[in-house]
């Protein structure tokens, strides 16, 4: 337990550009400007995904190629829920997976996370789905019997609103999105203007002699997210604006590969429709997402916390651990979404959480029961 | 037949094609290997001067190959476009990425009872039918929806064993999950890319993005690389060598894109000449982050038309 926590402090008290778990001159390039840990600078946070795929990405964290990195001891089964919980004053929760899967809560849910505040401890919950509005994921946890605020969540939707308000992004230009209403709502709530959306899943392209499809020259950035809508008129639509506006801006809500739209199976997500515009303009994007620390530094600044004190809970590896791997926090991995104990102790894996267990309300359990 | 995409060696600037180079270029090779689009045509509009040229290479005795990493058409319909064109083009002489997908199921002696899964165009399809193989989705499928409702699964077919993705314009949502599905699921798939062009010019007003999104798509959601059988990879090279008998140095790659046609060109030994009448710029060429270097170039095709009337 000792080693564990001398581990977990040594990364985050050096980290001054999250270079330790990223290596720049591979596939990561940190453009963060911190000077200490609860800053944030207005000046690119997002973490960049350099490549065509999310799996190149990602994969160099897995495989340590030219990483100068600590060896990370291998995850441990949470034995001991009490001393996590009295060693971090804020929890970090993905929610597909963790707290739901599809429409359907996950066991002991709601009993936990009143333990937890009951503990006196905050709660943030941070999703890469961007499909909704932070509103709108406060409708789904009431529908759920969650008593969540608004103000505790913090999906990709509005991490994309927040990023472009932190670079001061103009008003009088626009943004075309490729994605889904939660997208749209969060620019509307932030003040910016907008294209494109759902409605553009509706608009065909004859590809006929003498046809010239038009763009707003006024689009200064084209925020990518998974998208249920997706047809050649939004990729042509959303290239056009990346290759021929001067300066526009390329975002991703994030890169996920997979996601669990129903209990029952994975769903190709975002990472497809980032890898499309990818594919098309050849650049890559400004991930605002998990595992880019852009969202833990908002939220850190937000709310003063420091980063140690945090203990991120998600089911994915390589975007919740790496998320509060990248952010200098402990991390907790549970085994009630997409990634099982085989794939955690798989050789090809290289991320290893602080913690592992079953799900979250193995906390409410004194000493955890085996895994 | 490995798909290759290996870095040019040759950095030397590309020669302005003029009188003098251009007659010793044709006396130095016996074939020319055409792409098509922006270079033949644009989208469905002819660039100038091309039936002359080409007609003059052929009264020279000059072999003409055409290689397209467009997918959307079967060499058959190739065949019919270039004659609606005005051009006298055989089948045998088009080899389209359609083509090499189905190609490179043969050559690796995929198994007739196993499905294909097409994200792309109807050329896919046929070849991939005319080669005896049973293709699923294609075209049709960019009229289904997909549902997402607890207890409600998205169905494939278990029997898939490769994928194939080229230029799809009916790109869609149910696509790219069945694609994803089987990829992941279907022990063994293969994921086939027909070609990864980032844009083209499908119509002659402008460029759309090309097969580079549909397979980036791909990439993204299944976290696996492509086999590649279209430009710049030398497999459609290394199948046209065998048909004709010819040698890489006696032959000469003509393209508009630096990162397909001439890397593919460059791949497989043979002279390298660069249009600018597709997506290419000279500025593009001349740009220092630029590191492909063809051995010529020229405005368009038919300039060969004018030097040799110098």
């Amino acid at each position: 337990m000792v080693t564990k926590a001398v581990v977990s402090v040594s990364v985050a008290a050096s980290i001054t550009s999250s270079k330790l778990l990223i290596n720049p001159s591979h596939r990561f390039s940190c453009l963060k400007s911190l000077s200490s840990l609860n800053s944030f600078s207005a000046s690119a946070l997002a973490i960049k995904c350099r490549g065509l795929s999310n799996c190149t990405s990602i994969k160099s964290a897995r495989t340590m190629e030219g990483f100068t990195t600590i060896t990370r001891a291998s995850a441990q089964p949470l034995q001991n829920a009490d001393e996590l919980i009295a060693s971090v004053e804020t929890f970090i929760f993905d929610c597909d997976g963790v707290i739901w899967k599809g429409d359907k809560l996950i066991d002991g849910v709601p009993e936990t996370l009143d333990m937890l505040r009951s503990k006196g401890k905050r709660l943030v919950f941070v999703t890469n789905n961007s499909t909704k509005s932070r509103k709108q994921y406060g409708k789904k946890f009431e529908t759920l019997g969650l008593n969540v605020s608004e103000e505790e969540i913090f999906a990709s939707s509005f991490a994309a609103a927040a990023y472009l308000k932190s670079i001061n992004f103009p008003k009088d230009k626009k943004v075309y999105v490729i994605g889904e209403d939660g997208i749209l709502k969060e620019l509307e709530l932030a003040g910016f203007q907008y294209l494109g959306g759902p409605e553009d899943g509706g608009k065909k392209i004859e590809l006929k002699p003498g046809f010239l499809m038009e763009h707003d020259h006024d689009v200064g950035a084209v925020v990518v997210g998974f998208d249920r809508y997706f047809n050649y008129y939004k990729v042509q639509y959303g290239t056009l604006c990346i290759r021929e506006n001067p300066g526009c801006l390329f975002i991703a809500t994030n890169r996920d590969a997979v996601t669990h739209l129903t209990d029952a199976q994975e769903w190709a997500g975002g990472g497809s429709m980032v890898g499309a515009i990818c594919g098309s303009t050849q650049r890559d994007p400004l991930v605002v997402g998990k595992p880019s620390t852009f969202m833990m530094d908002y939220l850190s600044d937000k709310f003063g916390i420091l980063k140690s004190q945090i203990c991120m809970v998600g089911d994915r590896l390589d975007t919740d651990i790496l998320f509060g791997q990248n952010g200098g926090c402990k991390t907790l991995l549970v085994l009630s979404g997409v990634t099982t104990l085989s794939m955690l102790e798989s050789p090809s894996n290289s991320i290893q959480p602080d913690f592992y267990t079953n799900k979250i309300s193995d906390f409410l359990a004194p000493k955890t029961a085996t895994v | 037949m490995e798909a290759t995409n290996s870095n040019p060696t040759s950095t030397a600037a590309a020669e302005l094609l003029c009188g003098v180079n251009a007659k010793a270029l044709l006396d130095s090779v016996d074939a020319f290997l055409f792409d098509c689009d922006g270079v033949i045509w644009k989208g469905d509009k002819l660039i100038d001067g091309t039936p002359e040229t080409l007609e003059m290479l052929r009264s020279m005795g000059k072999k003409l190959i055409f290689v397209t990493n467009n997918s959307t058409k079967s060499r058959f319909q190739y065949a019919n476009k270039f004659r609606s064109l005005g051009l006298s083009v055989s089948q045998d002489e088009i080899f389209s990425s359609s083509y090499a997908a189905a190609m490179y199921l043969k050559v690796n002696q995929f198994p007739l009872e196993k499905k294909v899964y097409v994200i792309g165009g109807e050329g896919i399809v046929q070849e991939l039918q005319l080669s005896g193989f049973t293709a699923l989705g294609g075209p049709e499928d960019g009229e289904k929806r997909a549902q997402w409702k607890s207890n409600c699964l998205f169905e494939h077919d278990k029997d898939v064993g490769a994928v194939v993705v080229g230029l799809d314009p009916d790109i869609n949502y149910y696509k790219l999950q069945y694609g994803t599905i089987c990829i992941r699921e279907n022990p063994g798939c293969l994921f086939i890319a027909t070609n990864r062009d980032s844009v083209g010019h499908m119509t002659d007003l402008q460029e759309w993005p090309g097969a580079g999104c549909m397979v980036g798509a791909i990439c993204g959601s299944t976290e696996r690389k492509p086999i590649v059988v279209g430009k710049p990879s030398t497999f459609m090279m290394d199948f046209l060598l065998q048909k004709f008998n010819l040698s890489t140095y006696r032959m000469c790659m003509v393209g508009d894109r630096l990162d397909t046609d001439i890397l593919f060109g460059q791949n497989a030994g043979c002279k390298t000449l660069l249009v600018l009448s597709g997506v290419t710029t000279k500025s593009i060429l001349d740009d220092p982050s630029n590191k492909i270097q063809p051995d010529y170039y020229t405005s368009k095709v038919s300039d060969f038309l004018n030097f040799l009337g110098e």
